[in-house]
């Protein structure tokens, strides 16, 4: 019965600490920031074992174009790690042009990017060619 | 002499197939999931040209004032790792994508993408055995406004008592002929940790 009831504290002072305001731009690592139910020590294995049991991973959350001052479609996808782990992957986007047709260039290729545990992460693609006017994205695990 | 029989054909398949060795298959290029090796493969090549491609063309750098093209000369690429790396590796690509990006030209007249040819065939200016209306004319050649040089080198630390990490940088460099002023400039990393006993050249 004690151990329940410490147990209860224990949820309730780190359900306060994560209704705090944050800035969702900034990032506080495990041991830097306040523990939360994810990086306190008592609570951290279960919530860990939960995410991998669920099997949370990364969730692009925007994909926006925008054509630079050079003529060239940009491409910006922004997205979120909902595990705790960190994210190794691999993408790779194909450039369409305005018949829908892909646009050969070398730059479509695998690319390389990572993203911590529970953080947002984006990245930047230019389309090398002014003809692309839309994308295809595809994406994999790094091997 | 039944029995002696069968072990010698399962002797002879077992030594047949010990020796095939593995099989010789094709690298599938566009989704290529084989291992990572410690030199450089052509993986790592398609990556840091993406990415150079990428960042040049997105910076504007060779978006001239007044529209048109500028006529660029590839200068020295330096290798200095420890492979024998062919630079064009990286370079017709970076190159390619210039010209079809409809920025630029390159020019084969100087530098390190110069094709001796353009000048044997100036040469021919004074034969009688050619049609000197059809040869190139004094004056035709265009000279570079911009350059592209760089280099790809290496660095090995030992990361621990088995380990050895392997940094490959890729840099390259864009600059204006007239006013020696660079327009651009970038590098790319390309980092391995592996066994030590790998041999990385």
């Amino acid at each position: 019965m004690k151990k329940l009831g410490f147990l209860l504290i224990t949820l309730t002072v780190l359900a306060c600490s994560c209704s705090n305001t944050k800035d969702s731009r900034i990032h506080m690592r495990e041991g830097v920031g306040s523990d939360t139910l994810g990086s306190n020590i008592v609570t951290r294995p279960v919530t860990h074992a939960f995410s991998a049991l669920i099997g949370e991973g990364l969730e692009v959350t925007e994909a926006v174009t925008r054509r630079n001052d050079a003529g060239m479609l940009e491409l910006y996808v922004t997205g979120f790690n909902k595990s705790y782990d960190t994210k190794r992957f691999r993408y790779k986007v194909q450039w369409l042009d305005a018949d829908g047709l892909p646009v050969d260039t070398k730059t479509s290729t695998w690319l390389p990017m990572s993203a911590t545990g529970k953080t947002t992460f984006s990245f930047k693609v230019v389309a090398p060619r002014t003809n692309a006017v839309d994308f295809r994205m595809d994406t994999r695990k790094w091997e | 002499m039944k029995t002696k029989i069968v072990n010698i054909i399962m002797l002879t398949a077992l030594v047949v197939a010990g020796c095939s060795g593995p099989e010789t298959t094709n690298i599938d290029i566009m989704n290529d999931e084989g291992k990572a090796v410690m030199a450089l493969d052509y993986r790592d090549f398609d990556q840091a040209a993406s990415k150079l491609i990428q960042s040049m063309i997105g910076s504007g750098a060779l978006k001239k004032e007044g529209g048109g093209r500028y006529v660029v000369a590839t200068g020295r690429i330096v290798n200095d790792t420890m492979q024998r790396i062919d630079t064009d590796q990286l370079m017709v690509k970076v190159e390619t994508e210039m010209l079809n990006s409809g920025q630029a030209v390159m020019t084969s007249a100087i530098g390190s993408g110069a094709d001796e040819l353009l000048h044997e065939t100036r040469e021919l200016r004074d034969s009688d055995e050619f049609d000197q209306e059809t040869t190139a004319q004094k004056k035709t050649l265009i000279a570079p406004e911009l350059t592209i040089s760089g280099k790809i080198f290496q660095r090995n630390i030992r990361y621990d008592r088995n380990r050895q990490q392997v940094e490959y940088y890729f840099q390259l460099k864009l600059s204006d002929v007239k006013s020696g002023l660079r327009f651009w400039q970038d590098e790319v990393l390309v980092g391995k940790r592996g066994s030590d006993k790998s041999v990385a050249w």
